[in-house]
């Protein structure tokens, strides 16, 4: 009657390696596909999709000597995560502690919440050409802008994770002694660290997506300004080649960011 | 300890009367148990003493001091158990310990000590949630015993488990109570609960809540040799048992019955 209830164990490794298959089944067509519609049969004018090898091509040049727009390709990639994991670890840094107070505090909340509300409908691209007066065309520029975008859901979801924390644990801690500095480590934080990561997950994508978005507009470097640069060369297989490391890259932090998540809360199975 | 106490609510702008003039007395190491119909301000009067809740009038008193807050010499046992589901066993039983500022040698001993006396061995490190209800429900009793409290506040404690994990914790309890008394507030809607566990059983009336009656458990249990016999359907079978539950029953019921042509005006439920 009172021994552990031991979760199920699925078949995990027989069922990862058939989803792998399964994976493989659908990107293999496709990559078939890609290749006969544009080198094969032309179906898809070279100027408009490029080819495997028109990106085997531009990969080639972008990693030798000088690379492309600027430099090689590692150069870019360093350069757009740098920037993404800085303002990333900004926006962050402020809004998750921000969230939480508000959480705890109903004067906190009463206090920034119409600020917040006030500042939150402006879309986080709209700040590109204020940032660009400011910071001009370097990096602050993209810091700052990052900063709006992803400051939003990690305050949010830390807020929400505050107060989705069950009362009952909140005069659990009161009834067994714990101070207001207990309440906080041993109770909110922990009790908000889920949400918290949901909030960093969505501020990880936001990071992305306005990085690429203010380099576009005015960069000297980075994946965005490759990105443009072959827009205006008429240069497909760089443009796909640029996007392909933007995923990458996305990818990437998002797994990093669920593997710390892992390690943060071992208590959810 | 509960002088005159009386607590009223504002719902709708409506004043509502939960408690009475309830006024009693928990003795030295006495077990009391509360029972009443839902609703009628028992787990209030729980709360009161615990210091989350407190009285429009009259006043709650713990020792010669006046209840102004929560604090570990009044642990309170919930009824969904509220374990931190983010630490292991031993972590949550050492809780209390920890707020209070014990050194980890000291606390290591005294959870290892009420690991052994709830029989929780090896499933130290497991989380709550890998736990059934019961095994969930005696870390949280381990937990608040371990403080080592004034008074032990129950609410429900056993409400939210199975009939037949509720019959063996009925009987551990007593067994641990008989072991190590304290001095213990219990809240319970089930009058069988209320007669096998309690030196007295003080009974609610429906809302607003005043005491219908008090009665001696223990002088009952003393004279009729309850202690010996080990299980809980030997006890529940004497005469002496039955008589008391019977004798309470009539009082709930009373009383309900009074208030029933009221009830119905209002609303059906």
């Amino acid at each position: 009657m009172h021994d552990l209830k031991v979760s199920a164990p699925p078949a995990a490794s027989t069922g990862r390696l058939r989803r792998f298959w399964f994976a493989l089944a659908a990107i293999v067509p496709l990559l078939v596909l890609w290749y006969v519609l544009t080198a094969v049969t032309h179906t898809i004018s070279l100027g408009r999709f490029p080819s495997p090898e028109d990106v085997f091509n531009a990969a080639r040049q972008i990693s030798r000597g000088k690379g492309y727009a600027g430099g090689t390709m590692t150069a870019q990639v360093w350069q757009s995560s740098k920037l993404v994991l800085m303002g990333f670890a900004v926006a962050v840094g402020t809004g998750a502690p921000l969230g939480l107070l508000m959480g705890w505090s109903r004067r906190a909340e009463a206090l920034l919440n119409p600020a917040f509300l006030l500042v939150r409908p402006i879309p986080p691209l709209a700040w590109i050409p204020l940032a660009i007066l400011w910071f001009g065309l370097g990096d602050g520029a993209k810091i700052f802008v990052i900063w709006f975008a992803a400051f939003v859901p990690a305050l949010i979801n830390s807020y929400t994770g505050v107060r989705n924390i069950d009362p009952t644990l909140v005069a659990a801690a009161r009834v067994h002694g714990a101070s207001r500095l207990q309440l906080v480590t041993q109770v909110l934080i922990p009790g908000s660290m889920p949400m918290i990561f949901t909030g960093l997950r969505l501020s990880m994508q936001a990071s992305w997506t306005t990085l690429v978005a203010a380099e576009l507009v005015g960069a000297i470097f980075g994946l965005g300004h490759v990105l443009i640069v072959a827009s205006l060369d008429i240069y497909p297989g760089m443009i796909l080649y640029a996007m392909v490391w933007v995923g990458i890259m996305g990818a990437l932090m998002t797994k990093a960011l669920a593997l710390l998540e892992r390690r943060a809360i071992p208590w959810r199975g | 300890m509960f002088t005159n106490v009386k607590r009223t609510f504002r719902r709708r702008d409506q004043e509502v009367l939960a408690l009475d003039d309830v006024s009693f007395e928990v003795g030295e190491k006495e077990f009391v148990a509360i029972v009443g119909p839902s609703g009628c301000g028992k787990t209030t009067l729980l709360r009161m003493a615990a210091g989350l809740d407190f009285p429009t009038s009259g006043s709650v008193r713990v020792g010669d001091r006046e209840v102004s807050g929560p604090g570990p010499d009044r642990a309170v046992v919930f009824q969904q158990f509220a374990l931190f589901p983010w630490k292991t066993v031993e972590e949550n039983i050492g809780f209390g310990l920890r707020c209070r500022g014990m050194d980890a040698d000291a606390r290591s001993r005294i959870v290892a000590s009420y690991v052994e006396l709830m029989g929780l061995q090896g499933y130290e490190r497991a989380y709550p949630q890998q736990l059934s209800g019961g095994m969930q429900q005696r870390v949280a009793i381990a937990r608040s015993y371990a403080l080592d409290p004034d008074v032990l506040l129950m609410d429900e404690p056993f409400g939210a488990l199975d009939a037949q994990t509720r019959v063996v914790m009925q009987e551990e309890l007593i067994k641990l109570c008989r072991v190590n008394p304290r001095t213990a507030l219990f809240i319970t809607h089930s009058v069988e609960e209320a007669v096998y566990l309690a030196d007295r059983v003080v009974v609610l009336t429906r809302r607003p809540g005043r005491i219908r009656e008090i009665l001696d458990i223990a002088s009952v249990r003393r004279r009729e040799g309850w202690d010996t016999h080990d299980r809980i359907e030997e006890v529940m079978d004497l005469e002496s048992f039955v008589h008391l539950r019977t004798r309470i029953w009539r009082l709930l019921r009373e009383r309900q019955e009074d208030a029933a042509p009221a009830g119905i005006a209002v609303k059906s439920a």
